[in-house]
């Protein structure tokens, strides 16, 4: 196991670095003018010398390459940088916005794995029952269905019609800090609609790997042997069918940021999402490479995790690094 | 995976269907209001602007009413100048402004107000080292110098009579910044003004928390604080608001319908077709005055802007003393072209010489009123037989473009008429930047401008913008296209709001709340 | 991509069972989609930058069956245009998409070794990042474009292609036919002709389709966030971004119109999708033999 995390580490690496020259590439060749992105409206009004001192200011007209290693050096002295678009430091931006999104995406991530596997082994027990079909069904609408434009339908229903929730924002506007409690509240509804649009993949997934389990030599003759049904459904079929769901849940993580970028902007939460939407479109180059790293390491921290609990929950199981 | 369901996949798919259906007519019935409970005397607003820095000298709250900061001089209800910082109005004396200090004022930190800390602020701004759009405002400025603790004076490059409207800029205390990167100060998100409310935080993305200044030179503020919540998303605002969050909050306009209590605020903020002169069809006159004869303004503020708008017929808004009452074309426009020889061709579209009566209109793509505004110029291009293609896109890709293309603009402050005009119209701007793209150039208007910045006498500037504005009537090197006017929605029990014209800058700083220091509750 | 299973249909009997109703319904739904957008300009062209300001926010009526919009412009007929948009985008994207995995997979499967390795780690990186944010960066790169958007579409949506052929093909390398035909002697290319292809190509195909909702969808995210289409051209995710604003004056119609051709569309494409995977798994026949 140890000898998998310093693999790893070896590769992870290299991938960092390629990543963060790919998106430095990328950004370059963005035609944007941050000095316009920052002067916002006063742009328009403001001499074309004076756009040429912000410009100089920030070295952005600098060539490429000597604005890489510029960053580089940076960094690997601990400085992220300083976000042009946001006029702070970069870890200062991130630092502030990170906590909320980890936390969204957090807790999406734990309602959506019980949430599949729960109702996943229930609907795959009882294939084609009303609850199978109704699961189903709703899987399917769903998954046809722009998150942006649930996350619309659930402000109008549950805040607007009902009034049970919050529309939007982290806290009580009045609020002076942020009590748990609030936090929680006005958190239902943005984690409930990214749950419920992640759903579907992980809940057909499930239903259809424990389904197939549920036809497998070692599930079929523990049910020969009388074992009864709801230890067969747990303790074996859904057991077998838990291995490939786990990397499953490492590669889908990117699509759960995704999500969870459209869902801040529809609860104006202020996480990472709607930042790094600011950044692209600013040519923010330090906050995009440090959004962008850090995303990367997650990422690879919880395919390593879930490889290690591939490990552990199957030992015959041995992945090259 | 494999499968092995019973064969009845009708029903989920029906049913999917169906649940989608569901969804969807939820989605629509949006039922209104819950009352908002009674929060004390805290006042929560909300706007779409989200200032990234709140250091005047980086540019927040320019205008002035920054509710954290003062000018030399502030702005009453009518947008005159009142002295604020200053003890009176500053003495102006051809290129020499002196300016008195009030006494006795202090900073939320509790230091004195000194003219050193004036003269730093605009030093501050001066410096090309400091990333300010400021400076270009400020290109008449030479020097700023405090001959003693109370009295401040300015230098100026040559006469200029607006000068004084430059002065709200807040005034930052030299203390907190000197011997700092005042770009990357840590006073940036947590500043010191002499203003009627002081920063406790600000959650960028969310809300900035402003506490009463019980010290405030203007007297104690009427209430203990406001929150500022930053909803960018017109949508969000709106269902927000639908929630009752907010005690005054601002809306688009189609949304604004159906609230209790709604302001609608006049601004100078216009928005018109820029017509570059380098265009073979926008070059001809007789296309430019028959465009601005074809439009249909009154449809535009009705249809596009639900109301909340005026037609424009030029730059300086009806609001202002400036502004020169300005009669609609009366020749049709099918009349002008016929006269200058553009002859309708088969396909009803106009052509003379061989040269088609069609040009590209370029918006940018993210701002859909300038779209709708496009489409509707387009369409009333078409029934005069003009040939208008709009084109959505990006700023980069607008830019190189914009002396040959027409281009949807806007531009406008209500505070003096020098300020955006001089460089728009002016010849000698031509082609930098986004003054003047499309180069117009005319030797009255040159001259008109000019008298306006050099005169100092009130009617004599008078005079000068009349001419001005007949002169761009004559030369229609835009076609103005409306005013816009701001839709707020307001809480029922908010006593003391006071609308006031606003400019198209307007966030934490210079919207409806440019004065929530005196508002009450009923 | 979802593994998106539907029930498939039981076959022993002549009548029609509802599975092949819902079979019927999908194909007959997406027929209709197709034709209606292949015949639109023909029949019923539309003026991009047309609007009435004299008719705006007109409910569902018979002169307009999808109401107006707040610019008075037809839904139904603005619809029509947007899927012809969302499926082309949808199709292109999607076989490009297919392309680039089909290439990368394929590379990778047939080699294996270190080039596979590499390949793979390639895809696993690109893959680390987030779809949504990555599509952005490119858009934003290239300026909002009907190329651009397939663009973004194409170089997010390649990966899992290549995973899918790569993961075929090692498995395919170890099936006894496959050695048979080696020990057979038959040439390299022969064997991907004769035995690989006809394995592959069916998941190849299925794969793209699987994928042209989740590019129509992602091209109506990047709408959303006014990074799609120019704004005043027909496409369904413009519309529903512009519909939206309606929502809360009361005009549903606006955003609900798009949003069900949308969602029609590409439940009917999953459904058959689905239906026709299937029947190519060879597992799923097997059983059926039991």
């Amino acid at each position: 196991m140890i000898k998998l995390i310093r693999r790893r580490l070896a590769v992870a690496v290299p991938v960092l670095f390629a990543t963060s020259v790919g998106m430095f590439l990328l950004g370059a060749s963005s035609p944007m003018d941050p000095a316009m992105q920052y002067a916002g409206a006063a742009a328009f009004t403001t001499s074309p010398e004076n756009m040429a001192e912000l410009r100089a200011n920030w070295g952005v007209d600098d060539p490429l390459p000597v604005r890489y290693l510029r960053w580089l050096g940076n960094l690997l002295q601990g400085d992220l940088g300083w976000s042009t678009t946001r006029h702070e430091d970069v870890a200062a931006v991130i630092g502030a916005r990170a906590g909320w999104t980890l936390l969204l995406i957090g807790i999406t991530l734990a309602v959506v794995l019980a949430g599949s596997l729960l109702l996943g082994t229930i609907a795959a027990y009882r294939r084609g029952g009303l609850l199978d079909r109704g699961l189903r069904a709703g899987a399917y609408a769903v998954e046809s269905m722009p998150v942006f434009w649930l996350a619309l339908a659930a402000i109008a229903v549950f805040s607007l019609a009902l009034g049970w929730f919050p529309a939007g924002g982290l806290t009580d506007v009045r609020a002076t800090g942020t009590g748990v409690g609030d936090v929680a509240h006005h958190l239902v509804l943005p984690v409930t609609v990214l749950a419920v649009s992640q759903t579907p993949w992980f809940l057909l997934f499930v239903r259809d790997s424990v389904a197939e389990s549920l036809r497998d030599d070692h599930v079929l003759a523990a049910r020969a042997r009388g074992l009864a049904g709801r230890t067969v459904l747990f303790g074996h079929a859904l057991r077998t069918a838990l291995l490939p769901f786990l990397t499953l849940v490492g590669t889908h993580l990117p699509e759960l940021v995704g999500g969870s970028v459209l869902v801040e902007t529809v609860f104006s939460l202020p996480g990472l999402g709607a930042v790094s939407v600011q950044a692209a479109l600013g040519s923010d180059f330090p906050l995009l490479a440090a959004i962008t790293l850090i995303t990367t390491a997650m990422v690879l921290t919880a395919n390593l995790a879930t490889d290690l609990a591939y490990t552990a929950a199957d030992p015959r199981v041995r992945i090259d690094g | 995976m494999a499968t092995m369901s019973r064969p009845r996949s009708r029903v989920p798919l029906l049913a999917g269907v169906l649940a989608v259906a569901t969804l969807l007519f939820a989605g629509c019935s949006a039922a209104s209001t819950a009352e908002s409970g009674a929060a004390g005397d805290t006042f929560v607003v909300a706007t779409s602007g989200e200032p990234d820095t709140l250091n005047p000298v980086l540019g927040y709250g320019s205008d002035g009413a920054s509710l954290i900061f003062d000018g030399l001089v502030a702005r009453d209800g009518n947008n005159a100048l009142v002295p604020a910082l200053a003890a009176e109005l500053p003495r102006v004396d051809g290129t020499t402004v002196t300016a008195t200090l009030r006494s006795g004022v202090s900073f939320h930190d509790g230091t004195a107000l000194t003219a050193r800390d004036v003269v730093f602020t605009y030093e501050s701004v001066l410096d090309p080292t400091v990333d300010s759009t400021l400076r270009s405002d400020l290109d008449m400025l030479t020097k700023v110098e405090a001959p003693d603790a109370s009295t401040v004076v300015f230098t100026l490059k040559y006469p200029y009579a607006p000068f004084l409207q430059r002065l709200t800029l807040g005034i930052v205390p030299a203390k907190a910044l000197t011997g700092q990167d005042i770009n990357k100060a840590a006073f940036n998100q947590r500043p010191i003004g002499t203003g009627p409310y002081r920063v406790t935080s600000w959650t960028p993305g969310d809300r900035l928390q402003l506490a009463a200044n019980d010290a405030y030179w203007g007297g104690k503020p009427a209430n203990r604080g406001v929150v500022v919540a930053f909803v960018p998303d017109d949508n969000v605002r709106a269902q927000r608001a639908r929630a009752g969050e907010f005690d005054a909050v601002e809306l688009a306009p189609k949304q604004a319908a159906g609230f209790a209590k709604t302001v609608k605020v006049p601004t100078a903020d216009y928005r018109g077709v820029m017509l570059p002169m380098k265009n073979p069809v926008t070059g001809d006159l007789a296309v430019r005055r028959a465009l601005n004869a074809g439009v249909d303004r009154a449809a535009m503020v009705a249809g596009v802007l639900a109301g909340a708008g005026e037609p424009a017929y030029g730059p300086i808004p009806p609001t202002s003393e400036y502004a020169v009452t300005q009669d609609p074309a009366a020749t049709p426009a099918a009349t002008i072209l016929d006269e200058a020889g553009w002859v309708a061709g088969a396909d009803g579209i106009r052509a003379k010489g061989g040269q088609r009566a069609a040009f590209t209109l370029m918006y940018p793509a993210t701002d859909s009123l300038r779209k709708e505004l496009a489409l509707a110029v387009t369409a009333d291009a078409k029934k005069i037989g003009i040939d208008v293609r709009p084109e959505g896109l990006t700023w980069d890709a607008i830019t190189p473009r914009m002396t040959s293309d027409a281009l949807i603009m806007g531009f406008g402050t209500p505070y003096d008429p020098d300020f955006v005009s001089f460089k728009l119209f002016r010849s000698h701007f031509a082609e930098q930047g986004f003054f003047n793209p499309g180069s117009y150039t005319s030797a009255v208007t040159d001259k008109a401008l000019q008298d306006g910045r050099d005169q100092a006498a009130i009617e004599d500037r008078k005079a000068a913008y009349a001419t001005f504005q007949k002169q761009l009537a004559a030369d229609v090197p835009w076609v103005f296209l409306t005013y816009l006017q701001h839709t707020y929605v307001v809480g029922d029990d908010v006593a003391g709001v006071t609308p006031r014209v606003e400019p198209h800058e307007h966030d934490v700083a210079n919207s409806l709340w440019w004065n929530i220091n005196t508002w009450t509750r009923t | 991509m979802a593994d998106l299973a539907l029930a498939r249909p039981r076959r022993r009997t002549l009548r029609l069972r509802s599975g092949h109703v819902g079979t019927t319904l999908a194909a007959l739904v997406l027929a209709g989609a197709v034709l209606a957008g292949l015949a639109a300009p023909l029949l019923w062209p539309l003026d991009q930058s047309a609007i009435a300001l004299d008719n705006i926010a007109q409910p569902p009526s018979l002169a307009h069956p999808g109401g107006t919009d707040d610019l008075g412009r037809d839904g139904l007929h603005r619809s029509l245009y947007g899927l012809r948009v969302s499926l082309l985008v949808g199709l292109v994207a999607a076989v490009v998409a297919t392309v680039i995995g089909g290439l990368v997979g394929g590379i990778a499967g047939l080699l294996g070794g270190w080039p596979d390795r590499l390949l793979m780690r390639v895809v696993d990186t690109i893959s680390a990042l987030p779809h949504l944010l990555l599509g952005i960066f490119i858009v934003a790169m290239l300026r909002p474009s009907l190329g651009a958007v397939i663009l973004s579409i194409a170089l997010t949506h390649w990966l899992s292609t290549a995973r899918i052929v790569r993961s075929e093909l090692l498995s395919l390398r170890t099936r006894p036919f496959i050695d048979a035909a080696i020990a057979g002697g038959a040439s390299r290319a022969r064997i991907l002709r004769r035995h690989l292809l006809p394995h592959i190509l069916p998941k190849i195909a299925l794969a793209t389709t699987l994928m042209i909702p989740h590019a129509v969808w992602h091209e109506t995210s990047l709408s959303f966030l006014g990074l799609g289409l120019p704004p005043h051209l027909a496409s369904l995710g413009n519309m529903i971004n512009d519909g939206q604003r309606s929502l809360l004056t009361g005009a549903w119609w606006a955003s609900i119109v798009p949003g069900a051709v949308i969602v029609m569309v590409t439940l009917a494409i999953a459904a058959l999708a689905a239906r026709w995977r299937d029947r190519l798994d060879p597992r799923v026949r097997a059983e059926l033999n039991l």
